[in-house]
């Protein structure tokens, strides 16, 4: 199996405090880290694993600046054979836009493929819609939230969709297609620094994003970036650390839950 | 005609309330509505509802009147939530009756597979997980980074466009309309073999249901490794709390799935939910926000959990763990 797996470098803003710039034009990202987006690093994992059975090749693909490289070696250390990136310094918010590029891409350069792995989602955006887009664009079919790849044979794969509240639903899909990874599907391998060392030994391939342009219009605009409505929030248990955790317990006993 | 198309996601037989939030953002924008929604009234199916609503419908709620009109599409649930079949179920339509100037879908599992998959087939724009909606500058609301920032974003290009609703957010806005709807039906339609249905998976049944806690302690991707597991179970112990987690802690395994609260989880309503180390993305959130009592800790202070908790401590979760134990045992 060929197998073409993208990951994305997205800023880590879990426990960073985010300023927008510019009367809303941005966001200040400049002190925060950088990081593998974490579907991402789920779907090369899974990507691997089934060539680890099948045989074939898996080819890691990034859109973004001079430093997404890092996520490519990333891929590389992992198991992934090329790293392609697709550089620009540019933000595609629109994920049509950056669907059409990798249309674009594909047909140009012929990659060839049995199957599209991308992440459900990026951490940054959360659009989670290109890997919808890019399978109607090329007539694919197309299968998301997948949570378990139960066979992947040489005509078609048998996967495993999350739903809500725990519900599963099996399908059958037809090869060639474009399926987006669920976190969770499996456990990551553990990627040391002298493995990301000596990927950086494996050649990776850069290609300019303004080569791919064809019908890449952005169909929708970012107008704006703003705070999230403050809404009551939470009376904060304040001073010293002990004070607070015997208010905590006050506040357990006074609901009834703890004597 | 210019009118507005909520595709309804009904899932074994039930119209899930999410559909409202769909139906409500569409009266926000003052549009007249279709709803789209699957006929499980036709043969194929083994337990015909009463209503388009499903089994259950809306517990005594008259869903139809929220609605200018129905179009029922003769076919499976199953068939109906498949990508490949809905851009044809789509064109139909439109053939027919026109293009909308906005085809709308819940933010779940299926319809962000849907609406992403018929946005790419018909070249349109495409907003996700859209929360709020301003109608004088004509601009939706769409969390980044973490639920930290919004996006207000605005379609750029002619004719209609998708858009994905986060659920809980348009949910009042869906009122009656004085009119019964007109029903429609669409029929003939191809199916694509691309991708088949097979059966839905029960999750297994566990030791332990979290749902009935009264109490429950709930620890998130903060707590940095599994090694620290064994120390919130016994404060869990200590507390008489049934020990709870959300997403990323059940992704590394480092609890079991049983104990997720969340879309994807549990949602549960206990009288005390402590939630420590969990930051409070909104699939999170909608599976504890009812709960009685919600008690946040957490280190980052803009973390959004503290946005819809009752009481928080801004402090690292280990210490205040490890200072709960101590006036416990103390």
């Amino acid at each position: 199996m060929n197998l073409i797996v993208f990951t994305k470098r997205v800023p880590a803003t879990q426990e960073e405090e985010l300023r927008i710039t510019g009367e809303g034009k941005a966001v200040d990202l400049s002190k925060v880290p950088f990081k593998v987006n974490d579907w991402d690093n789920y779907s090369v994992e899974e990507a691997v694993r089934i060539v680890e059975k099948t045989g074939g090749a898996v080819t890691a693909v990034s859109i973004g600046d001079a430093e997404s490289d890092e996520v490519l070696r990333r891929a590389i250390a992992m198991g992934a054979k090329d790293g392609f990136l697709i550089e620009t310094g540019d933000v595609l918010h629109d994920p049509g836009a950056r669907a059409t590029l990798i249309q674009n891409f594909l047909k140009k350069e012929s990659v060839p493929f049995d199957a599209i792995f991308t992440g459900v989602q990026s951490e940054d955006d959360q659009f989670g819609a290109v890997g919808g887009i890019l399978a109607a664009k090329l007539g694919l079919p197309f299968v998301s939230m997948v949570i378990s790849i139960d066979a992947f044979e040489s005509d078609h794969v048998i996967a495993r969709r999350e739903l809500e509240g725990g519900l599963q639903e099996r399908v059958k899909v037809i090869l060639p297609c474009v399926i987006s990874i669920q976190t969770g599907i499996n456990e990551p391998r553990y990627v040391s620094i002298m493995g990301v060392r000596k990927a950086s030994k494996v050649e990776r391939k850069v290609f300019k994003a303004a080569d791919y342009q064809e019908n890449m219009v952005s169909k929708i605009e970012a107008v704006k970036w703003v705070y999230p409505p403050k809404k009551g929030g939470a009376t904060i248990l304040s001073g010293e650390l002990e004070g607070a955790c015997k208010e905590l317990l006050g506040i357990l006993k006074e609901k009834g839950v703890y004597q | 005609m210019s009118y507005a198309l909520v595709v309804a996601e009904v899932r074994r037989g039930v119209f899930e309330e999410r559909n409202l939030d769909a139906i409500g953002l569409c009266a926000l924008m003052e549009k007249d509505i279709s709803l789209l929604v699957t006929d499980n009234n036709n043969e194929m199916n083994q337990n015909p509802p009463s209503s388009p609503f499903g089994k259950e419908g809306l517990g005594g709620f008259s869903g139809e009147k929220l609605v200018n009109t129905i179009i029922k599409v003769k076919i499976e649930e199953a068939l109906f939530l498949n990508p490949l079949n809905m851009v044809g179920v789509v064109k139909t339509m439109m053939d027919s009756k026109g293009k909308p100037d906005v085809i709308v879908f819940t933010h779940s599992s299926s319809g962000t597979e849907l609406a992403s998959y018929v946005a790419g087939y018909f070249d349109l724009p495409l907003i996700t997980d859209v929360n709020g909606f301003d109608k004088e500058r004509d601009v939706f609301f769409k969390s980044y980074y973490s639920d930290k920032i919004f996006g207000e974003f605005r379609k750029a290009a002619q004719g209609p466009f998708v858009i994905t609703v986060r659920s809980g957010s348009f949910k009042e806005y869906a009122v009656e309309k004085t009119t019964p709807p007109v029903i429609e039906t669409i029929e003939d339609f191809p199916i694509a073999e691309g991708r088949n249905f097979m059966e839905y998976v029960e999750e297994e049944k566990a030791e332990i249901d979290i749902t009935k806690a009264e109490f429950l302690l709930s620890v998130g991707r903060g707590i940095g490794n599994k090694d620290e597991i064994p120390d919130y179970e016994k404060l869990a112990d200590l507390l008489k709390a049934t020990l709870s987690g959300s997403r990323p802690v059940i992704d590394k395994m480092w609890l079991p799935k049983a104990r997720q609260v969340g879309t994807s989880g549990k949602t549960v309503k206990p009288k005390v939910y402590l939630a420590m180390g969990i930051s409070g993305a909104f699939q999170h959130i909608a599976g504890m926000k009812d709960s009685d009592c919600i008690i946040a800790v957490n280190k980052d202070p803009e973390a959004p959990i503290f946005q819809y908790a009752h009481f928080g401590i801004i402090a690292d979760i280990h210490k205040v763990r490890d200072k709960l134990l101590e006036v416990l045992k103390g």
